[in-house]
């Protein structure tokens, strides 16, 4: 995955941590409609379901936004008519959510933030509860 | 004779509960599909639908819109 920043991770982590971390991110969101946490080579590594699909869509997208500027890009916002799309790379990982219309994208962002932050840590993605 | 404690606390909760409701309504009047990129350091971008980048973007999320499915009813 090319974000330049795969140094932050410090082992893929594993699928069931990313399943946890794919579930907290569902309880916190009430207007998610499913979504898939990918390592640093673009696999999935939790999906809500469908995984084959969400690999080929998440890199379809990514690789369209990186082409879109003269840098990769961090996060991704794309609001239609039909839902909401977000996408955040993070130490090598990325989230990927679709929320119904007029998600609030701010809050949306910091939880995938948190939980790939704490799957990159070698957490399970819920390691705000801790807190 | 002063209001009482909690009728002040309930005005100004009911007040910022309109102010918000307000707000939502404005914005989803006003609030349009985009598709906006952001990159490290802060720096962000827009592209229009219009755009080939923009149309590439929407035709993208679109895809991943399908495969998320529609949310189950509660």
């Amino acid at each position: 995955m090319p974000d330049g920043e795969t140094s932050g991770v410090k082992e893929t982590p594993a699928a069931d941590a990313a399943a946890s971390a794919l579930a907290y991110l569902t309880e916190m969101s009430p207007d998610l409609r499913g979504g898939a946490i990918l390592g640093p080579e673009g696999a999935v590594l939790a999906a809500s379901d469908f995984p084959n699909r969400w690999r080929e869509d998440v890199a379809a997208l990514l690789d369209v936004a990186d082409r879109a500027g003269e840098e990769p890009v961090e996060q991704v916002h794309i609001a239609t008519e039909q839902g909401e799309v977000f996408a955040l790379r993070h130490a090598g990982l990325a989230a990927v959510a679709v929320s119904e219309r007029f998600a609030l994208a701010s809050l949306m962002f910091f939880d995938m933030r948190s939980i790939l932050r704490d799957l990159a840590a070698g957490g399970d993605g819920r390691g705000l509860d801790a807190a | 004779m002063p209001p009482k404690p909690h009728r002040v606390l309930l005005d100004r909760v009911s007040g910022y509960a309109d102010e918000a409701a307000a707000y939502m309504r404005r914005r989803r009047v006003s609030r349009q599909p985009f598709a906006r990129l952001y990159y490290p350091g802060g720096r962000a971008g827009d592209h229009a639908g219009d755009s080939l980048a923009g149309g590439e973007l929407f035709v993208a999320a679109g895809r991943l819109i399908e495969v998320a499915g529609k949310r189950p009813k509660p």
